[in-house]
């Protein structure tokens, strides 16, 4: 039985026009043999959006999409990936049904995982073009990487943790090669902007709190979207890691990472590997360093083949003093200088000679990425901190308090917004306007 | 049941929380049964109880539950009461519950009735541990110990504390010590040839092994982050489907957001109720929030759900590329040659002439430019001398004076002067003697031959018609000036003392008229529009649409094909007749009415001045290659003149020669800007 046809084309001739070019998207869905959701999860993940036709045909609230690009998910390995977890998944269901609980856990453990790498190259294939499409992703990973585990969310820890550590090492690299140009403190949360590679990226960071999933968001649809943006921050980094010739992933100090501390971990990290030390002597620091040491040893080995014998063997003499020789640092220098611009090099200056300390009540995390961006060092109130606040050469303590009980008289008490100010005024402002209890 | 075995067992049953068990024991002292195992034994002890039941009735209460507590376990004690297990009920109607050991009736106790033993219930603080034990009829205490029985028994576990469910296996056997096998029989052969089933089995996975049939799990793949965009520099290749467009960029955030903004972008509670009332799409998203310092700043509530919202604009909004024009603004400026390369032009004032009493209306400068004539408000017309400034000849006509023109021909110095309702001709005595003649020989001519007016005065001219005469301006080419009416238009041949009236019909109120400069055409300008006429053919030539609201001055370029237009609204319009009857160029300038334009005559300059007290000096070219349009160019703002009772300069006029201009100021003064 032949459908009644609308309007009448004679046979042999094809559709012509906006009808030729765009479906919509239940024919779209018919056409894939998939359901909804998947659709969508397909669309986030390559990146295919709805189309405007000139003429809608089929009516102007339905949503339209080009042939084109249905074809181009059609084509997708994707799609076949996804058809057989739903086999599997049955086949998992079937076994638990039947008591068979060791076929159950084989079965899941054979699930097959859709790999989003090819997607990513395809999506960007220049890596330019990821650091310019990485704002959302670096919002999102941040976001996720403050909200707490829930499991009528579907958001498992696994995830959050996951999402923090490539936060803290994203963060890291631009705090290591002073990529941070601004700052905004918002009451959102922290706005970055960094510059890689000539793009200007920015990111919103939530503040330290504990953040509230709200029911009327659909947490399905931002975790498909974050299926995608945790392999490609992961990417990133390992691209970015590999420029400055370091490992990726990298190993972190377990006590330093026990206690909350992953960006002053990284940092050592990334000090250590690549053994531009700043100096950061003191009595306890090189205690650290040296327990340190004994995981630090594997690295060092894979980069061995890379340095050449002499450098190597100055890394092996300088690192048990934790002290920067000075040839070493004339290499450095020299490395480096002729390697950033002239932006980064003002970044990095800006805070060189001063020490920083932050008390109890100070926004811990967001300090410690932004003050060693400007090439400032820093410090804490807690366990594992590099030097503690009686230290005589601190030259500025940041409280936000209303009045400081003891004071240093060799140090300057600021508030936060100091920092902030000074970094996207680029000067180190006068400390008078924001002395404590301003 | 023995008095030894009562104190025996009473202390270790509970020492705190029996008041009764002491005096209970001595109660139940003079009782003496021996063994408490058996029953019937235990069952004199409440018969003593009866026995001093007479004397004691409390004490039987009392040591029945006592009986109670001291049974722990409930065989050793028996009830007083020996009915046995029969249904309680039959006893209902009795005034006996049953019978005790010794085959007495026991009677029933009377009961408190409900009120009573609610307020004994209430004053008993450990009335929650009684329970009523209807078999012996009597109220029962619970101790602690067995509250806690009870508890255990509700949590199912062992009722005594002590019980052990799960004691550690103790084995009957000793292992370590045998020396020998448990059974002496020799070890079988099958335990030392290997399997052949087992074999058979091995050797059939083997097969299906190799040939495929078993494949094993795959060892789990590590899908970590690798270098992914190893080298990309070279990549040039085309994919085949549609062109990708990256999502805009979020907006990046500003003052407003930050958690210390100024105090003006915080808005008031009235605001933030009337946001209420809005429409929710209308609604402001987001609303500043000040905090004094960092430390207080809350977590953002909205932050997952701005998120979600990003990523549902980033799946599900259709991206479309918008061509945007992306013009540098320098480069559509018209490329103007520089002020410099133009000169000369007026720029500073040079000279100011000083005498009128009132708002000088009107000026005109005399052919050969030596001569300036004015004309004020204070009803004089004066003769001043351009080059020193000295007034050189005065007229009171003692009526404000409208509009002021020498005649063009250098040798013929006559001015004619409009006042009111009048148009006076004056002759100057200037020039030498044979030129005074043929001056006064034409002036002369004119008070003998009176053509069809009343009457003349002594030095002027006068045709006095029954129109009322509303001129501004006359002037003309060859010694013939003309004076223009309300509606009409009147020409006036001097030379010929004949006054032609103009056979056209004008639309709208005449504003200002001027003459071609080499050719007789008349244009006449309206309000709205500008009408060209030719004289000798006496029809229409052509209609320009100013599109202005009210015009107020015209001139015509020397060359005679382009005219500009001043309007009240401050609005200069250039027409090139040649190109179209809509204004070529329309420049605003002006923030006040404009009073007067006019053209140079020899030098590519026009100016316009305005009440605004300014006069603009333009640079306006025009070219004999009818394909070029004509440039202009602003050249300068001349300033000086002050204002009076809203009104600025009043006319302008260029000098013949200099790129000289003359402004007459409501402010009394003539001013003089050279270059």
């Amino acid at each position: 039985m032949v459908k009644a046809v609308k309007h009448y084309r004679p046979p042999g001739k094809k559709k012509e026009g906006n009808a030729a070019k765009f479906v919509t998207r239940s024919q779209a869905l018919k056409q894939l043999q998939i359901n909804l959701p998947l659709f969508r999860k397909l669309c986030i993940l390559k990146g295919v959006t709805p189309r405007e036709p000139k003429k809608k045909f089929k009516g102007t609230h339905q949503t339209y999409y080009h042939v084109k690009d249905v074809a181009f998910l059609h084509h997708e390995p994707l799609l076949e990936i996804h058809r057989e977890i739903r086999v599997h998944e049955r086949k998992i269901k079937k076994a638990e049904a039947k008591k068979n609980l060791e076929r159950a856990k084989r079965l899941r453990e054979k699930t097959p995982k859709p790999k989003i790498d090819r997607i990513i190259r395809q999506r960007y294939p220049r890596f330019v073009d990821a650091l310019g499409e990485l704002d959302d992703c670096l919002s999102m990973v941040h976001l996720f990487a403050a909200l707490p585990a829930a499991e009528s969310k579907k958001i498992d820890i696994e995830c959050v943790h996951k999402c923090r550590r490539l936060a803290h090492e994203w963060q890291a690299f631009i705090s290591r090669t002073h990529k941070l140009r601004k700052a905004f403190v918002s009451v959102k949360g922290i706005y970055y902007q960094a510059e890689v590679e000539g793009q200007k990226i920015t990111w919103l960071t939530p503040h330290s709190l504990q953040q509230v999933v709200s029911d009327d968001v659909d947490v399905i649809t931002m975790l498909n979207f974050l299926q995608l943006y945790e392999p490609l921050l992961g990417f990133v980094n390992f691209r970015l890691y590999h420029s400055i010739n370091l490992k990726y992933p990298p190993i972190l100090d377990p006590r330093l990472e026990a206690l909350a501390a992953d960006l002053y971990a990284l940092s050592r990290y990334a000090n250590a590997n690549v053994n531009a030390v700043p100096s950061v002597v003191n009595s306890e620091a090189s205690q650290v360093a040296e327990s340190e040491q004994g995981d630090a040893k594997p690295k060092r080995d894979d980069i061995e083949h890379e340095k050449s014998e002499l450098r190597l063997a100055q890394l092996q003499h300088q690192l048990p003093t934790n002290e920067p020789g000075a040839l070493m640092q004339l290499v450095e220098e020299a490395a480096s200088e002729e390697e950033v611009d002239q932006d980064t090099r003002e970044c990095k200056n800006l805070f060189k000679d001063l020490k920083f300390f932050l008390s109890r009540e100070v926004p811990r995390e967001s300090l410690l990425f932004v003050i060693p961006a400007f090439g400032g060092i820093v410090s804490w109130e807690g366990e594992g901190a590099p030097f503690q606040e009686s230290d005589q050469s601190i030259t500025h303590q940041i409280v936000d308090r209303d009045s400081q009980g003891h004071k240093f008289l060799s140090r300057e008490y600021v508030q936060p917004q100091w920092v902030f100010d000074s970094v996207n005024a680029r000067i180190i402002l006068p400390t008078v306007d924001y002395m404590v209890g301003r | 049941m023995s008095p030894k075995k009562q104190n025996e067992e009473d202390p270790h049953v509970s020492d705190s929380d029996t008041d009764s068990t002491y005096e209970d024991s001595s109660a139940a002292d003079d009782d003496d049964g021996d063994s408490f195992g058996s029953p019937s034994e235990s069952e004199s002890e409440p018969a003593a109880g009866d026995d001093s039941e007479p004397d004691e009735h409390g004490e039987s209460d009392s040591s029945g539950l006592h009986q109670e507590e001291s049974d722990s376990s409930e065989d050793e004690v028996a009830p007083r009461n020996t009915v046995g297990d029969v249904p309680l009920h039959w006893y209902d109607d009795e005034p006996h519950i049953g019978y005790d050991i010794k085959g007495k009736k026991i009677k029933k106790k009377d009961k408190l009735d409900k009120l009573g033993s609610f307020l004994a219930n209430v004053d008993d603080s450990k009335n929650w541990r009684k329970v009523y034990d209807e078999y012996n009829d009597e109220e029962v205490e619970l101790t602690k110990d067995e509250v806690k029985l009870v508890r255990r028994l509700l949590k199912n576990r062992a009722p005594h504390a002590d019980f052990n469910p799960y004691p550690d296996y103790v084995d009957w056997f000793k292992w370590d010590g045998a020396k020998h096998p448990l059974s002496n029989a020799p070890e079988p052969k099958r335990r030392f040839i290997p399997s052949k089933w087992e074999a058979k089995k091995v050797v059939q996975y083997v097969r299906a092994i190799r040939k495929g049939l078993i494949t094993f799990d795959k060892p789990k793949e590590e899908d970590g982050p690798y270098l992914l965009w190893e080298d990309d520099s070279g990549l040039t290749e085309k994919s085949n489907h549609l062109a990708y467009i990256p999502a805009p960029k979020q907006r990046l955030p500003g003052n407003e957001e930050s958690y210390n903004p100024p105090l003006e972008y915080i808005p008031t509670q009235e605001e933030i109720n009337s946001y209420q009332l809005m429409y929710e799409e209308d609604r402001p998203k987001f609303i500043p929030k000040r905090f004094t310092s960092m430390r207080s700043i809350p977590a953002y509530e909205n932050a997952m759900k701005e998120c979600f919202e990003r990523c549902l604009d980033l799946y599900l909004c259709p991206r479309v590329r918008k061509k945007r024009l992306n013009i540098d603004p320098e480069s559509l400026k018209p490329k103007l040659p520089s002020r410099k390369e133009l000169k000369p032009y007026p720029t500073a004032c040079y000279i100011e002439y000083k005498g009128h009493e009132d708002a000088v209306t009107s000026i005109s400068v005399e052919p050969s430019g030596q001569w300036i004539a004015s004309g004020s408000s204070d009803g004089t017309v004066r003769i001043w001398e351009v080059e020193t400034g000295r007034c050189l000849r005065r007229w009171d006509v003692g009526e404000a004076v409208n509009c002021v023109a020498w005649n063009p021909l250098p040798d013929v110095h006559i001015l004619a002067v409009s006042l009111g309702q009048d148009v006076l001709i004056l002759n100057t005595h200037l020039g030498d003697d044979e030129e005074q003649k043929k001056i006064k020989e034409l002036l002369s001519v004119d008070t003998s031959t009176p053509s069809d007016d009343s009457g003349n005065s002594a030095t002027s001219v006068r045709w006095l018609q029954d129109d009322k005469h509303g001129g501004i301006k006359l002037k003309f080419f060859k010694t013939v000036t003309a004076v223009e009416w309300h509606r009409k238009v009147l020409i006036h041949h001097l030379s010929k003392k004949l006054t032609q009236k103009l056979p056209f019909k004008l639309h709208g109120l005449a504003v200002r008229s001027t003459f071609h400069p080499s050719r007789s055409i008349f244009f006449i300008c309206t309000k709205q529009s500008v009408r060209v006429y030719d004289l000798l053919k006496r029809k229409l030539i052509k209609k320009l649409d100013t599109g202005l609201r009210e015009a107020s001055s015209i001139a015509v370029h020397p060359g005679g094909d382009n005219l500009i237009v001043g309007s009240k609204e401050g609005k200069l319009c250039w027409f090139d007749m040649d190109l179209s009857s809509k204004p070529y160029k329309t420049l605003k300038c002006h923030p006040k009415d404009i009073n007067n334009v006019v053209y140079h005559r020899s030098y590519p300059l026009f100016a316009s001045c305005s009440d605004d007290c300014n006069a603009y000096v333009f640079h306006g070219m025009v070219y004999s290659d009818l394909n070029q349009n004509p440039l202009i160019v602003p050249l300068e703002i001349l300033r000086g003149h002050t204002s009076s009772d809203g009104r600025g300069i009043l006319d302008c006029k260029f000098h013949p020669r200099q790129p000289w201009l003359f402004t007459a100021g409501a402010d009394k003064l003539i001013k003089l800007y050279c270059h």
